[in-house]
């Protein structure tokens, strides 16, 4: 991996978040109502709303108003909340905090269970446990996570009373109580993700194992479990990497209803309070962190496998 | 040894093996007897689907789930195999029978260096610390002749060069002195030159070793030239064996004659001596080079300038009207990228003439130009659409070049002149053979009556009685039509008896080119020879050089 391709991939990622910014910007100033209505309310009268709008900037071409906001953007302001009159920047990073920390819990409880899952169906193809692999993670995916996350509630929390329904605690303030909290979010989003990271992880695994290299050791008296460890799930699992980069596209935006039902306030559930309040410097913030956020993931990722996979020189 | 009754090292007696398909039991392999002693080489010869692999997997008790052996048995030093538990094969396999297999870029694990795969043998088999293995390891690719092993040992299988790599797969089997050893097709994946010198690092070892070998191969030429004895198989039956010269100069089956009768050999001429040079020839090609690869990011930023890699540099030949050129040179000399910049398929720098016309780049390749020249691939599987007809697919150049009308009885016409049934016009490429496809992508290629065909590699996937049979259908068409050919190709024995000039290729240039006749003569370039002398002649034919290559740049 060239410093070429490094700096080419940064550039790329600057580009991207640049497009980003572009488009929220634009789709902001599409939305039925600017910022100075949103503050005064519908009733305001025309001379109030053009005075704000002017002490506000909102009175300069488009354009103006865009480079001002991108110039504040890049010195780290990303202005204040029409809602709550506070600077969005720190709110939204730590809603992005905890999403991230939602989201790596969930990963790694999803790989430590999909992972196994996928070599057990792999090696006993076409037998009862590769059956009952399929069938376990097809329930998984179909099941809605509403579904999952009220029975799981309505089991874990109302009934036996294990684990607190909802809500989140600080792991710096009560540990065993945020980890206690963050349970049933957790493995209510890691069955999703196990349906189909452990079909990927098995099909990857059988196809490896038909190949000429893993007959070539088996016909040099390798065993059996070395051939299986050494040979093949290094190779079955390389494109697992780009698979769970994927998910964490899924994991920032689309986990926002299981947000919701344990009252987790991550950065979907901020960005649709956000939207729901026409609070634009919020949404424009919390648009731009996700897609940054999305931008790196990815980038570790394809960097990672290039580590982990030497065939591939990207230049 | 002192014994005179000695027990062959592998033994294979009434050895029958089915497999159950959903259409039924097919008989894989009928009644084998054979036998190899020590320090012998058997060659095994049959075409594709003979069962030559199938054998391969019997011995070394590799079968698939649906296999059945139905009788015989397997023996290594009079044991038998087939009694043995998967525990007992596991510690066989690599330490007393080893095996050799077609394409080192796919046997060797792309994640694994080369080092691991093989003192991971020795580990196993000779119960060495990783240590040990691993110096073990660097002496034994010292053995099969590899320059630098210490650092070869760390080496990624991208690594290396296709020689290299089957060296280290040959080193492996090698490694714990077995007592047997099946090479499958060991060269056939390989270039010319760096084939020639794995045969001779083989046949070094096996004597060296005198380990028992059963050798696979298609190729009748260069098993006449390594093996002892020679058993031809087809259809899972030995059909004949015996000592390679009498099965070479006296077989005894029609199959076994065929087969022989099938192999290229040089001094045996199919076409016309020569076509009468014309005042203009038909094509002439002018200083194209093809460059591949895009500037990069940083480099087009800065304006750096970068080096490219080259396809074909400035090369510049000709073809008369009704001439056979064939091109030849080894795996990314250039050959096929020629061909896609005279079609078209890759941008080039520099001029072609066709018949007086300038062709300067895609844009001067009319459908008068496409219609002229026409392309046949080597993989009829991947060239013809699978979701059409065969009368579709040679439907769409005559509807495209010719008149369109009455296309039932064209299409007919067309199959019948590749020899095959009009019936076929109804089926789809699947349910025709792999020398029926290439018929019909023939005939594909002839319809709009060209007077360039290229051919790229058409007959290297198919087994050597259907590439006779289809060699001789394209003389017949250029005979018929007066067309020319560039006939694109690794097999200089073919294309010796073929071509009429020979346009030798290396690494993007060309070298030279020579009239078939002349490419044996010792006025021909350095890399001429080399590549001449690389290739087995078929025995009868005249005297190999047997001068062994040096096995510089393997």
């Amino acid at each position: 991996m060239s410093p070429n391709y490094l700096l080419k991939r940064l550039l790329m990622i600057v580009y991207t978040l640049f497009v980003v910014s572009l488009i929220v910007f634009a789709i902001t100033q599409v939305l039925p109502a600017d910022a100075a209505t949103m503050m005064l309310g519908e009733n305001a009268t025309p001379e109030a709303l053009s005075a704000l709008r002017q002490t506000m900037g909102l009175d300069a071409p488009i354009y103006m108003q865009y480079v001002h906001w991108l110039g504040h953007l890049l010195q780290g302001d990303f202005g204040h909340s029409l809602r709550t009159n506070q600077p969005v920047g720190p709110a939204m990073f730590a809603a992005l905090g905890r999403s991230l920390l939602l989201a790596l819990l969930s990963i790694g409880l999803m790989l430590v269970i999909a992972i196994p899952l996928g070599i057990i169906a792999a090696v006993r193809r076409g037998k009862v446990a590769d059956m009952l692999v399929s069938l376990v993670s097809y329930l998984g995916v179909a099941l809605p996570e509403f579904v999952t996350a009220t029975v799981a509630v309505l089991v874990l929390a109302d009934w036996l009373k294990w684990l607190p329904p909802t809500g989140y605690v600080p792991l710096t303030e009560d540990f065993f109580g945020a980890i206690a909290h963050l349970v049933l979010p957790v493995c209510v989003i890691s069955v999703i993700l196990i349906a189909h990271v452990s079909r990927m992880v098995r099909s990857e695994l059988v196809d490896v194992l038909h190949t000429d290299y893993i007959r070539a050791a088996r016909l040099k008296g390798v065993s059996g479990r070395t051939v299986l460890w050494r040979h093949a799930l290094r190779n079955a699992l390389l494109p697992t990497i780009t698979i769970v980069a994927l998910d964490v596209g899924y994991l920032l935006g689309g986990v926002i209803v299981v947000e919701e039902i344990f009252a987790i306030p991550g950065i979907g559930r901020e960005l649709i309070v956000a939207i729901q309040a026409r609070d634009l410097p919020a949404i424009q913030a919390g648009v731009l962190i996700m897609a940054a956020t999305y931008s790196i993931v990815n980038f570790v990722a394809d960097i990672l496998y290039a580590w982990l996979d030497k065939r591939i020189q990207y230049d | 040894m002192t014994n005179t009754i000695e027990t062959p090292v592998l033994a294979i007696r009434d050895y029958s093996l089915d497999y159950e398909t959903a259409n039924g039991t097919f008989h894989a392999l009928k009644n084998i007897d054979l036998s190899i002693g020590r320090g012998e080489i058997l060659g095994l010869v049959g075409e594709s689907g003979s069962g030559k692999t199938s054998l391969a997997w019997s011995i070394m008790r590799y079968l698939s789930k649906n296999a059945r052996e139905t009788s015989g048995d397997i023996l290594l030093s009079g044991e038998s195999l087939l009694k043995k538990s998967n525990a007992e094969i596991e510690a066989m396999r690599g330490r007393r029978i080893s095996m050799v297999f077609q394409d080192p870029s796919t046997s060797l694990n792309p994640t694994l260096s080369l080092g691991h795969q093989l003192s991971e043998v020795l580990m196993r088999h000779r119960k060495l610390t990783k240590q040990q293995a691993w110096r073990e390891g660097e002496a034994m690719l010292a053995r099969v002749g590899l320059k630098t092993p210490a650092e070869m040992m760390k080496r990624m299988p991208h690594e290396a060069s296709g020689g290299e790599k089957q060296r280290v797969v040959i080193a492996s089997a090698f490694a714990c002195s077995p007592e047997c050893i099946i090479f499958d097709e060991p060269t056939t994946a390989l270039d010319v030159i760096t084939s020639r010198q794995i045969l001779d690092l083989f046949v070094e070892l096996q004597e060296e070793t005198g380990v028992a070998s059963l050798y696979i191969s298609h190729d009748l030429a260069l098993v006449s030239r390594t093996a002892g004895r020679v058993a031809v198989i087809k259809h899972g039956d030995i059909v004949e064996q015996g000592p390679v010269a009498s099965i070479f100069h006296a077989p005894c089956e029609t199959y076994t004659r065929e087969l022989i009768a099938a192999v290229p050999d040089p001094t045996r001429r199919l076409s016309s001596p020569s076509v009468e040079t014309g005042a203009e020839p038909l094509v002439r090609v002018e200083n194209v080079s093809v460059h591949y690869g895009r500037k990069p990011f940083l480099a087009s930023l800065t304006g750096r300038s970068f080096t490219r890699f080259k396809g074909n540099n400035a090369v510049s030949l000709t073809v008369n009207p009704g001439e056979i050129l064939g091109v030849v040179g080894e795996s990314g000399s250039g050959k096929s990228t020629l061909a896609k910049a005279m079609t078209g398929l890759n941008p080039f720098e520099g001029k072609i003439w066709f018949d007086g016309r300038e062709i300067r780049g895609l844009k001067d390749m009319t459908t008068a130009y496409r219609k002229d020249v026409q392309i046949i691939f080597q993989h009829p599987d991947a060239s013809l659409n699978p979701r059409h007809k065969i009368s579709e697919i040679l439907s769409r150049p005559l509807k495209l070049y010719g008149d369109g009308s009455n296309l039932r009885q064209q299409v007919g016409d067309m199959l019948e002149k590749v020899r095959l049934p009009r019936t076929h016009a109804d089926r789809y490429p699947h349910q025709l053979s792999g020398g029926e496809k290439q018929r019909v992508a023939i005939a594909r290629a002839f319809a709009s009556k060209p007077r360039l065909v290229i051919c790229d590699e058409i007959t290297s996937a198919l087994d050597v009685s259907v590439q006779a049979s289809v060699v001789e259908l394209l003389l017949e068409l250029q005979k018929a039509n007066n067309t020319a050919y560039l006939f694109i190709t690794h097999d200089l024995n073919l294309i010796r008896q073929i071509a009429h000039r020979i346009a030798v290729m290396y690494r993007g240039d060309l070298v030279e080119i020579a009239p078939a006749e002349e490419i044996e003569s010792a006025d021909r370039a350095d890399y001429t020879r080399r590549l001449i002398a690389a290739v087995p002649l078929p025995a009868g034919a005249s005297p190999i050089a047997s001068a062994t290559i040096a096995s510089e740049g393997a």
